[in-house]
């Protein structure tokens, strides 16, 4: 495992050290601001550093494959509906747990003084999430091509971004970020996969990704119908 | 400002990795039990990985909102009062590119696309078309709040052109596409480049935070579909030629 988190400790300095410097840069030019910000500054990347070391080893050892087991024995217990019930629960439980979530729900409480409680706007998003899961899981099994589903979920998209309350626009798709979340991302990537490997049908590729970016339409449709429903 | 405050919000970021990381944790166990029955080493080893990358997540978390958060601000409420808005393009761009190159979950999303596809998608390419996009669309942002046009204006255009150009792409690149789109918007640009947003937004006279801040992520959302599409279609030609010859 050390082998594995020193190898980990280049790979995060190669992929944050850019930004750190170019901020440094900008920082003696001409944003110059206070010494103890910078300071401050110069601490928190220090903690990025090695919370991404730790995290990207955590991830290899544990996320990674705790997805791939789950995604390659779903297909075995046979039925779609079990597959698909297990996909919803998965959105739906990752989704209610985010932190962002909670913060879009109580932004569109807060616009809506209470008319949109933030516990519909939780579970709306969570349901909506889950869904969205289940049906890009659903097309992996039943193997058709996901540009379909995409271009119905983005007409969808255009057509109710013009129908609904203006003010609910911006938020719904800043909704579409929240669905996916640091620990999130890892395993439902792997979930796919791992899926996909034990099909065995066509590319792992284009059966194995997709999943993740698909769910994140779920809550700008979601939050975009609750505007017109309550306004 | 108040000095140097490194533990500040701590709280509420472990609340938060804990409440995500829960779920997944207890469900993993569930289908331990019932269905997967792994050895006992692969459960301890799974368990130990998890633990490790939330306690990983708390520091970068907590390390993300005292260092980028703050910083985003200011270097945001700096562009709003610079002379040359133009420079805001390229600054953009910079940040945008920088920031998601350091986004955690898209080198897990370029890692695991090199290994799905046994080497032939390499993982450098997927990276660099994801930054491109974001690169672009930030600094495009930049001049949507300088000028003011409705996020609407750029996000429409953005999902009509997706829908058009992934009828060109092959499925591999428009599935990895998708991804994209969801891993870019994670915990740097969600701080960074929102408060870099809401920061420029602040300092800009007429300028409402929640309307021309706001909409960043969106934006950032839409973009990188479109560049790795767009690479998938140079992948094409480039087969297509390299078989001609």
């Amino acid at each position: 495992m050390l082998r594995l988190m020193r190898d980990k400790f280049f790979e995060v300095l190669q992929s944050v050290m850019p930004l750190i410097l170019t901020i440094c840069i900008l920082q003696f030019t001409f944003v110059k601001a206070p010494a103890e910000l910078f300071i401050q500054m110069a601490i928190g990347s220090v903690f990025v550093i090695v919370g991404l070391v730790l995290f990207f080893t955590g991830i290899d050892i544990g996320l990674l494959p705790m997805g791939r087991f789950i995604g390659a024995q779903l297909p075995m217990k046979g039925s779609l509906i079990f597959i698909a019930a297990v996909s919803f629960i998965i959105g739906f439980a990752t989704t209610a747990a985010e932190p962002d979530v909670l913060v879009l729900s109580s932004q569109i409480d807060g616009i809506t003084n209470g008319t949109v409680t933030r516990a519909t706007v939780l579970y709306s998003i969570a349901i909506g999430v889950g869904l969205f899961v289940a049906a890009a899981m659903l097309r992996i099994l039943l193997g058709f091509s996901i540009a379909y589903m995409l271009t119905a979920a983005y007409v969808l998209v255009i057509v109710l971004s013009f129908l609904a309350p203006p003010s609910f626009v911006p938020f719904a798709y800043d909704g579409g970020s929240v669905s996916t979340g640091a620990l999130t991302a890892p395993v439902v990537i792997a979930l796919a996969l791992g899926l996909s490997s034990v099909l065995a049908r066509r590319s792992a590729v284009s059966d194995g990704f997709g999943l993740l970016g698909f769910a994140s339409v779920g809550p700008i449709i979601v939050i975009l119908i609750l505007g017109m429903i309550f306004y | 400002m108040n000095g140097i405050d490194i533990l500040n919000g701590l709280q509420e970021t472990a609340l938060g990795v804990i409440e995500a990381v829960l779920p997944l944790a207890i469900f993993f166990l569930i289908f331990q039990v019932l269905w997967l029955k792994l050895p006992r080493d692969y459960v301890t080893g799974i368990l130990k990985g998890t633990f490790l990358a939330a306690c990983g997540l708390l520091l970068f978390l907590q390390g993300v909102h005292i260092s980028f958060l703050p910083f985003g601000r200011i270097i945001g409420e700096a562009f709003g009062n610079i002379g040359h808005k133009w420079l805001l393009g390229p600054f953009g761009f910079v940040l945008g590119f920088f920031t998601t190159w350091g986004e955690p979950a898209v080198r897990v999303l370029a890692e695991q696309v090199e290994e799905a596809s046994t080497g032939s998608i390499r993982k450098t390419a997927v990276l660099v078309a994801i930054c491109l996009g974001v690169g672009f669309i930030v600094g495009l942002g930049m001049f949507r709040i300088v000028y003011e046009i409705p996020l609407l204006y750029i996000l429409i255009p953005a999902y009509a052109l997706v829908i058009v150009i992934m009828w060109f792409s092959d499925e591999e690149f428009l599935s990895i596409a998708v991804d994209a789109g969801g891993v870019a918007t994670g915990p740097m640009a969600n701080t960074f480049l929102l408060a870099l947003a809401l920061g420029m937004a602040s300092s800009m006279e007429g300028r409402d935070p929640i309307v021309h801040g706001l909409g960043m992520v969106a934006l950032i959302a839409v973009a990188p579909v479109i560049s790795v599409i767009a690479l998938g279609l140079v992948f094409k030609t480039k087969m297509e030629g390299g078989a001609n010859e």
